[in-house]
């Protein structure tokens, strides 16, 4: 997607590719089938190595980049895990992973350490149930003695049955707040939901007014409103970068069945009607590579305009990703509706993708949010 | 390479560049700077007299040997005066779809007597290239070029020539040889406007404005030194011609990828006026239709950087990756255009008589289609993309092996039988 990676970020990618291809290739995730414990902790320790999940971490805590800016290098890690429909939370472990860096306990700059070794797994609930991502629309949490009490309801919470710890963030009178939460507390309910991507698992977390001491605090009381913007920027960079693995994998088999698949006595995409069809979805493609190469940047280097810039991104490569996978559908015909065909696991991915850390149209209104119109 | 004289470095081109515009030319959006139009501004030099200056002073024509009145200089030359110029916007130079092919195919004859005057502006060149029967099919022109012992003798008629009005020629491309396939028989010739024969009449647009013209020939005679490029070899030509048209060309910063940006982004600032005209900025299909264009234009910024980068690599095939960004244009700005009188509803369609302001988003509908028709339609820069560069397969082909002249009578005959 890059053009210009450094020699390191190319080695990055290519020892990822690498290692999706012989440890999760597609017919594994296929296998998986989002149903039961996916990656399993091999996976996971052996990701880790590559650095997956410590490019946001502090040095001396066990993390690094590898080109100074972790985001356009986790950018570069979530592009190979798109096109090859990885399963596990890597995206909402990375934003857990910044906001601890951000503004951690040194408990929980312990918590990050283990998170960056893949010994411990985080995830990130933000949604609320039906899927409002506008932080703290769905959880409250109040002062109850020393501690909190946190109520209410998250959607959309990647493996959440599955991860050592739940970054939790909520509303209160003061403003937002987060918490780092235990597998396990009582009070806490995990649904593990089915739905349209198959890829991936999503569940429903409930919070029947649990409470937490105040060492599940991250950072401070009504004062997170900062590090949640920034947490939510990196999430956005490393899905619209996952989208774009995906849309290119998906396109370039669609290409090749276009030359390859013959009807009326010629190959399909020697028709105009397929021609300009692919034409303008490689034009979606590529504006799309751009936008998230923008987003990586941007949110990388902390500009100002980060947060309009990644929510430009995501309105722009939702929309785009939904039409990829349909024309791509379309190109296919009959053989993108058959089980066995891996079209639908792009199609389901990225549908989902596309409402992930907020759809289009809730970016939209975010750029005219930050021009303060 | 071979130059024995010795070449100002970089360092000191770029010192001298930046002195000189400081001191000769007023910055884009300062009090004196004429208004210069994106395109006509800088195809006809929007000033004729600093283009003389900026040539005199070695600016223009930079990488262009010595030989031919260039400044002799090289590629990094030219691109710290890009950079040096840059705050100064569009500056007035020669238009490089007729120098850009004339420098690589005229033979040195005709360049060491006409580019000097091409870089210097005393020349003002536009293309006859599209007639009104051959806009996409550039092959399929008519126009026909003969031989008469010593002269060519020119007749047929052109159209869409971008300010021919105020041009002292003509880049004319004529068939040359009916006999052979389309491709093979096509000549360019450098016609002086003034030549006897030559007519040039404005086109009046839908915009009410009069950018283009079409041209008439009759019987212009023409000579050898005229000719640009070898006879019936014209489609070598316009390969880099179209390469050039593009922005494709080294040294061509990547068409739209050099496109002026405002250093402070802003929300559409044209949307969101006409949406305070029609009091609708708080409504939400309204704020959704507004960010929709704002995205647009910002990844078009990012596919221009994008389209950019891949050519300085040096892909196979520039100009089919130059034809995303002219697709994207062809495709967003009817979107924009038509976006721009749904948010100003009735504002946008009615004024006051003499209103120039808000007569705008008027204009721009009428001219939204420009980028999807001219310089060749979307469907041609579609067929570009996915034959150049996705590889799919061509369309059977129903002129290209044919004499041309038996192209014509078949197409006017058309029976939809192949072979």
């Amino acid at each position: 997607m890059d053009l210009e990676l450094s020699n390191d970020q190319e080695l990055l990618r290519d020892t990822t590719a690498r290692f999706i291809e012989s440890v999760c290739p597609l017919t594994a995730v296929r296998e998986l089938g989002g149903s039961k414990s996916p990656e399993g902790a091999d996976y996971r320790r052996q990701a880790a190595e590559l650095g997956w999940f410590a490019l946001l971490v502090p040095e001396e805590l066990g993390g690094g980049t590898v080109s100074g800016n972790g985001v356009a290098d986790a950018a570069i890690v979530a592009e190979e895990r798109g096109r090859g429909l990885q399963p596990g939370a890597f995206v909402a472990s990375n934003s857990v992973a910044l906001g601890l860096a951000l503004e951690g306990s040194d408990e929980q700059r312990k918590v990050l350490t283990e998170i960056a070794a893949g010994e411990a797994t985080a995830t990130w609930a933000l949604a609320s149930a039906d899927g409002d991502w506008s932080p703290g629309a769905g959880i409250t949490a109040t002062v109850s003695g020393a501690g909190f009490v946190v109520s209410g309801a998250s959607g959309f919470v990647q493996d959440a049955d599955l991860a050592d710890w739940l970054l939790v963030t909520a509303a209160g009178d003061d403003g937002l707040s987060q918490f780092l939460v235990a597998q396990g507390t009582p009070g806490v309910g995990i649904t593990v939901l089915e739905g349209l991507d198959i890829t991936r698992r999503f569940s429903e977390v409930r919070f029947d007014d649990v409470e937490v001491p105040a060492s599940a605090l991250v950072g401070t009381a009504g004062g997170a409103a900062g590090t949640v913007e920034r947490q939510l920027q990196v999430a956005l960079a490393l899905t619209v970068a996952e989208m774009v693995g995906a849309m290119d994998r998906d396109f370039e088999v669609a290409l090749d069945y276009a030359k390859a698949r013959t009807a009326f006595g010629r190959p399909i995409g020697s028709f105009q009607a397929i021609k300009h069809l692919l034409a303008d979805t490689s034009l979606a493609l590529e504006m799309s590579k751009s936008m998230a190469i923008a987003a990586a940047k941007a949110v990388g280097e902390g500009k100002d305009d980060a947060t309009e810039v990644a929510s430009m991104a995501k309105a722009f490569v939702s929309d785009s990703a939904i039409d990829l996978a349909q024309n791509c559908f379309q190109v296919f015909g009959g053989i993108g509706y058959t089980w066995e065909h891996d079209q639908h696991l792009y199609l389901r991915r990225l549908t989902t993708d596309a409402a992930l850390y907020g759809d289009a149209a809730w970016h939209r209104e975010r750029v005219w949010e930050f021009y303060g119109l | 390479m071979s130059e024995v004289d010795v070449q100002e470095s970089v360092e000191d081109f770029r010192a001298r560049a930046r002195e000189w515009l400081a001191e000769n030319v007023p910055k884009r959006g300062s009090a004196e700077a004429r208004p210069r139009g994106a395109e006509g501004g800088r195809l006809m030099g929007g000033s004729r007299e600093l283009q003389r200056a900026l040539y005199d002073a070695g600016f223009i024509g930079i990488t262009v040997s010595k030989d031919f009145g260039g400044a002799g200089l090289t590629r990094e030359h030219e691109q710290a005066f890009r950079e040096e110029s840059a705050p100064y916007g569009y500056l007035p130079g020669p238009n490089m779809a007729c120098a850009g092919p004339m420098l690589t195919h005229a033979s040195d004859e005709f360049n060491r007597e006409h580019m000097p005057k091409i870089l210097s502006g005393e020349h003002t060149v536009v293309q006859f290239f599209s007639e009104p029967g051959a806009g996409s099919d550039l092959a399929g022109v008519r126009t026909r070029a003969e031989r008469d012992g010593e002269r060519w003798i020119l007749n047929g008629a052109k159209i869409w020539s971008t300010g021919a009005a105020h041009a002292t020629h003509g880049m004319c491309l004529a068939r040359t040889d009916w006999d052979v396939p389309k491709h093979r028989g096509l000549t360019w010739f450098y016609v002086p406007c003034d030549a006897r024969g030559v007519t040039v009449q404005p086109i009046k647009e839908i915009s009410g404005g009069q950018d283009f013209c079409q041209e008439f020939f009759d019987d212009v005679e023409l000579a050898d030194v005229d000719v640009i490029g070898d006879v019936n070899d014209g489609w070598t030509v316009t390969q880099t011609m179209l390469v050039y048209e593009r922005g494709a060309a080294p040294g061509g910063g990547g068409g739209i990828a050099m496109m002026m940006r405002p250093a402070k982004r802003r929300l559409a600032p044209d949307l969101v006026a006409l949406a305070e005209k029609s009091g609708r900025t708080q409504d939400p299909q309204v704020r959704q239709q507004i960010a929709r264009a704002h995205i647009n234009d910002f990844a078009r910024g990012q596919l221009g950087r994008r389209v950019g980068q891949l050519i300085a690599k040096g892909v196979a095939n520039p100009a089919g990756i130059a034809s995303y960004g002219k697709l994207a244009s062809g495709m967003l700005d009817p979107i924009r255009a038509r976006i721009g009188l749904e948010v100003g509803r009735t504002s946008a369609l009615l004024w006051e008589s003499g209103d120039v302001d808000a007569q705008s988003a008027s204009l721009n509908y009428l001219n939204g289609r420009i980028m999807s028709i001219a310089g060749g339609t979307n469907e041609i820069q579609r067929n570009g993309i996915g034959e150049r560069v996705l590889g799919l397969p061509r369309e059977p082909s129903f002129d290209s092996d044919k004499p041309f002249r038996q192209v014509v009578a078949d197409s006017e005959n058309w029976t939809g039988k192949v072979g």
